[in-house]
């Protein structure tokens, strides 16, 4: 049913009110939709998709999908079978080891690359064809241990993180951000994404005595550390990372024991903020029936950018890329603007859970930060 | 075309056709239809064909599933990826050490785990896999962890820096076809059979003098070669190396390559490889669906074709029958007269349990020696305890004045001791030719010469009508004369034979006595374990029997009748 529904799109929104002259666009979606990442990469591809369903007058959009699973060798192939056609830009995985394998492709085909992957030093190879619509953690693991510092006054923190590329990046940012802030990390763990128990790592963290527990962990982890650390009463605040804001993580537990906890992430579609967020969050509910998250927004933000760099004239790949690396973008969740390598979202936000709902609520937003990627 | 229709039966293709059919097809779609996108996947096909080659030696031909695989191909990969963009290397430095480094950690790790048997093997190679795996993700300085390294410089040939598209696929592809090459040729070798052997029966290959372990340890270190050379190809063509690559599902890939391409064959493992790199590709339209639907057509594959694609089509296409080559007696081995084999004090115990107490005997040349006793007095352990298959615990066994005692079984076969099996052992795959020429190939220079001698063992069992069948469709009966031939075509000095006329007719028994005389005349010492007394007794010169461990009775066949306490224990008062 999925692979139709960029022709629903089509059908009554887009054809019926093509003339003649319409400008035609071609984005290939190439996102994880099995394997780990599937949940992401799902949301990934309905960002865009809703972007698409509607482009700006004038234009028709096609959208072929295309599933990379997770190994960079299904990215480059995925790549090489969409560059077969034209392109005006490529909606990329945003898998940090597809993206590092498709930007060799795409330099040689001249094809922007729309991703919202904020893992991996992607924008910091030198390559001018990636443009990053999500924060990296050099952002949002900044905002993480500020809004701890900062805003909870913790100066003891515990950091459990996963042994996998999102893991280990962020983990490095978090412990150069917690140094520079003057609160050293108490403990630190890897914990491998296949564990099926995390009270052992969290009586250890515990027992190291923190004012806070530091999360970076994917979706099914956080919902297990957090319904664990529920359980036994945990005294101290626990902020997650982004993995926690997907409405998905939520769904895994009681809104009794996410009490009191935050995450930061780069948006919160579900909270609203403004009409147009809302509006956006209503659309996906009803075209895709699930919950809408950071990842299809910054999708959804970065196809509308390359949506309306066609609207104002770009005709090929390279006027893309020209439009996306020069241009200002008011987007849903942020304003986007390239700093000169390709990162495009600078803001990230920290949401807080109430206990009585799954839908959090905007605690602190963090504009134009700035950094690397390590 | 009624005389077209009238020759077609009589049409044989050459025993290549089916694979120059193959390479033609391949080369035209590459050449004049693939687009790069479908270069590229062929490409990726060529990886995994060279992969699966590699596999197929160690898994199709040595019988050793070997879950270390993709750790090899992955080691291949960081080597390829850590010089190639942390040092600035050129291909032509970092393709050998790519295949160097998985060689040497084969050998390192292939002493000890070879060792172990059929899944504690897998279990074994599965840890050195996963240690591979979590030494790549938490050493970021030197791999980059789990983000792994970008920057991979493509392939430079003699100053050329390959392009990708057909250029790139055409160096994988000549690499396939060089690796497939060398493959095929020791496979239809001397070492390729000597590996077969071992595969499908390590205690019957070590008896025929082939050394079980080094075997092992070379079809590993070399299947690991293969898989290094397709690391590094595989990171050329994604220029960027990441923990992927020594992830699981590489090696699934790889055996299922393996599995549906047709175990043990080149042909399989280029076949498996363009099939199962290609349907993911062909259903990737289905999206999340295609996985059921690529998970289906592999059952399919399998179901339908269990001995592989390749089995299917030569059951599809049956290959011309071989001719068979021209009986050649071995040169022959000097057997001097007078004791060949002298056993002293031999001791074995399992547990608390004596199976042999303080046995001695002598073999003389040409003549034949009769063990006996009754079932558990440790007959077939004294064989065991001679052949090498288990280690005594006192006692020495002197061939030619060398203590042989405790030794390994292919060094006793070597000293010229053969033997036959209570069970009979016949590689089940095989043809009687090649199993007999098994005997052959430590000794013979190649397969030829080794089918040749083994021609003549058969013709002086009178079983050389024999030679083309299939050994598991043989009788009873026939499977002994063939496993007899078998231990024959080795020349040996001593002959050890465990029950060698069990489940025969009485002319059968007078057959087999006729060819154990004139084996015995023509130098070689017998000793034949064996509860027919009818049988036995006018045969043999000389009797030993056992009892729980102990002789009971040593001399004359014709005093084992009266001898007391050999009726007592064995033979009981109303044995005729």
């Amino acid at each position: 049913m999925r692979r139709f529904l960029p022709l629903l799109f089509c059908a009554p929104l887009i054809c019926g009110t093509v003339s003649a002259r319409a400008e035609s666009v071609s984005v290939p979606v190439l996102v994880p939709l099995t394997g780990f990442l599937s949940l992401e990469g799902t949301s990934q591809r309905n960002g865009a998709l809703l972007a698409l369903k509607s482009p700006p007058a004038g234009i028709t959009a096609d959208a072929p999908v295309i599933d990379t699973g997770t190994s960079p060798e299904a990215a480059v192939t995925a790549l090489e079978r969409a560059a077969g056609g034209p392109v005006t830009a490529v909606v990329a995985s945003m898998l940090g080891t597809q993206m590092l394998a498709m930007l060799p492709l795409a330099a040689e085909y001249k094809l922007p690359l729309v991703t919202v992957s904020g893992t991996a030093s992607i924008t910091e190879q030198g390559n001018p064809w990636v443009f990053r619509f999500f924060p990296g953690d050099a952002v949002t693991k900044e905002a993480h241990a500020r809004y701890v510092v900062e805003e909870l006054g913790k100066k003891r923190p515990a950091l459990i993180y996963q042994t996998t590329a999102y893991g280990q990046s962020g983990k490095a940012h978090l412990e150069a951000a917690f140094k520079r802030l003057g609160a050293d990390l108490v403990f630190e763990e890897g914990v491998d994404p296949t564990a099926k128990d995390l009270l052992p790592v969290l009586t250890k963290a515990l027992a190291a005595k923190p004012d806070v527990l530091v999360l970076h962990l994917h979706s099914a982890p956080t919902a297990l550390f957090i319904r664990q650390a529920a359980a036994s009463g945990v005294p101290v605040p626990i902020v997650a990372g982004s993995a926690m804001h997907q409405p998905s993580t939520a769904a895994l537990l009681e809104p009794a024991e996410l009490k009191g906890v935050c995450a930061e992430t780069a948006a919160s579609p579900i909270s609203g903020g403004s009409a147009e967020v809302e509006a956006f969050t209503a659309a996906y509910r009803a075209a895709f029936n699930a919950e809408p998250d950071a990842f299809a927004l910054g999708q959804y933000d970065g196809t509308r950018m390359v949506l309306d760099a066609v609207k104002a004239g770009a005709r090929s790949a390279e006027d893309v890329r020209k439009g996306l690396s020069t241009g200002t973008h008011q987007g849903l969740a942020m304003t986007y603007r390239s700093d000169g390598k390709g990162n495009m979202a600078h803001s990230a936000v920290i949401v807080c859970y109430d206990g009585a709902s799954r839908v959090p609520a905007i605690a602190k937003r963090y504009d134009n930060v700035t950094g690397v990627v390590k | 075309m009624r005389r077209a229709l009238k020759f077609a039966p009589t049409l044989t293709l050459p025993r290549w056709a089916g694979e120059g059919i193959g390479v033609a097809v391949l080369a035209a779609y590459a050449l004049l239809y693939a687009s790069p996108y479908g270069l590229r996947v062929l490409t990726v096909a060529g990886v995994y064909a060279l992969a699966a080659i590699g596999f197929q030696i160690v898994f199709g031909l040595g019988g050793a599933l070997s879950l270390a695989h993709g750790a090899f191909f992955g080691v291949g990969a960081y080597a390829t990826g850590i010089l190639g963009s942390q040092l600035g290397w050129t291909f032509a430095a970092t393709f050998p050490l790519s295949i160097l480094a998985p060689f040497l950690l084969a050998l390192l790790v292939g002493l000890p785990v070879l060792r172990l048997e059929s899944h504690y093997f897998a279990l074994a190679t599965l840890g050195i896999a996963q240690v591979v795996l979590l030494l790549a993700v938490n050493s970021p300085g030197l791999t980059g962890g789990a983000n792994g390294l970008p920057g991979v410089p493509g392939v430079l040939l003699f100053g050329w820096a390959v392009p990708r598209g057909l250029p790139l696929a055409a160096v994988v592809w000549g690499f396939v076809a060089a690796g497939g090459a060398l493959a095929w040729s020791l496979a239809r070798g001397r070492w390729g059979r000597a590996l077969t052997l071992v595969r499908d029966d390590p205690l019957a290959a070590g008896t025929l003098g082939l050394d079980v372990g080094r075997l092992r340890l070379g079809a590993f270190a070399l299947s690991a070669v293969y898989a290094g050379a397709a690391g590094a190809l595989s990171v050329h063509t994604q220029r960027v190396v990441s923990p992927e690559v020594l992830e699981f599902p590489v090696m699934v890939s790889v055996l299922a390559i393996a599995v549906v391409g047709g175990r043990g064959r080149v042909a399989g493992a280029v076949l498996g490889a363009v099939l199962l790199v290609h349907l993911p590709e062909w259903f990737r339209f289905l999206e999340r669906s295609y996985l059921i639907v690529y998970g289906a057509a592999l059952l399919a594959t399998i179901v339908l074709a269990p001995e592989g694609l390749t089995g299917l089509l030569d059951r599809l296409f049956p290959p011309r029958k071989r001719v068979l080559p021209v009986a050649k007696a071995p040169p022959a081995v000097a057997i001097e007269g007078g004791p060949v084999l002298l056993v002293e004090g031999l001791r074995k115990s399992f547990g608390g349990v004596r199976a042999v107490d303080e046995v001695s005997l002598t073999l003389e040349a040409g003549t034949i020696t009769g063990l006996i006793g009754p079932n558990g007095s440790g007959k077939t352990t004294v064989i065991n305890l001679i052949s090498g298959l288990e280690r005594p615990d006192a006692g020495r066994i002197l061939v030619a004045g060398r203590d042989l005692a405790g030794k390994r079984p292919d060094r006793i076969a070597r000293a010229g001791i053969a033997r036959t099996f209570q069970a009979v052992s016949l590689p089940e795959g095989a043809t009687v030719l090649e199993a007999v020429a098994a005997a052959r190939l430590e000794r013979d220079r190649g397969v030829a010469a080794a089918e040749a001698h083994a021609l003549w063992a058969l013709e002086r069992l009178g079983a050389a009508d024999l030679a083309l069948r299939p050994c598991a469709d043989l009788p009873a009966a026939l499977r002994r004369r063939v496993e007899l031939a078998r231990a024959l075509a080795r020349q040996p000095a001593v002959l050890l034979l465990d029950e060698p006329a069990a489940g025969l007719t009485d002319a059968e028994k007078a057959e087999l006595a006729g060819h154990l005389r004139a084996i015995a005349a023509a130098g070689t010492a017998l000793l034949v374990v064996e509860h027919d007394m009818g049988f036995l007794l006018p045969l043999a010169g000389h009797v030993l029997c056992l009892d729980q461990g102990r002789t009971l009775y040593d001399g004359p066949p014709a005093g084992v009748r009266s001898d007391a306490a050999v009726v007592a224990a064995y033979l009981g008062e109303d044995a005729p």
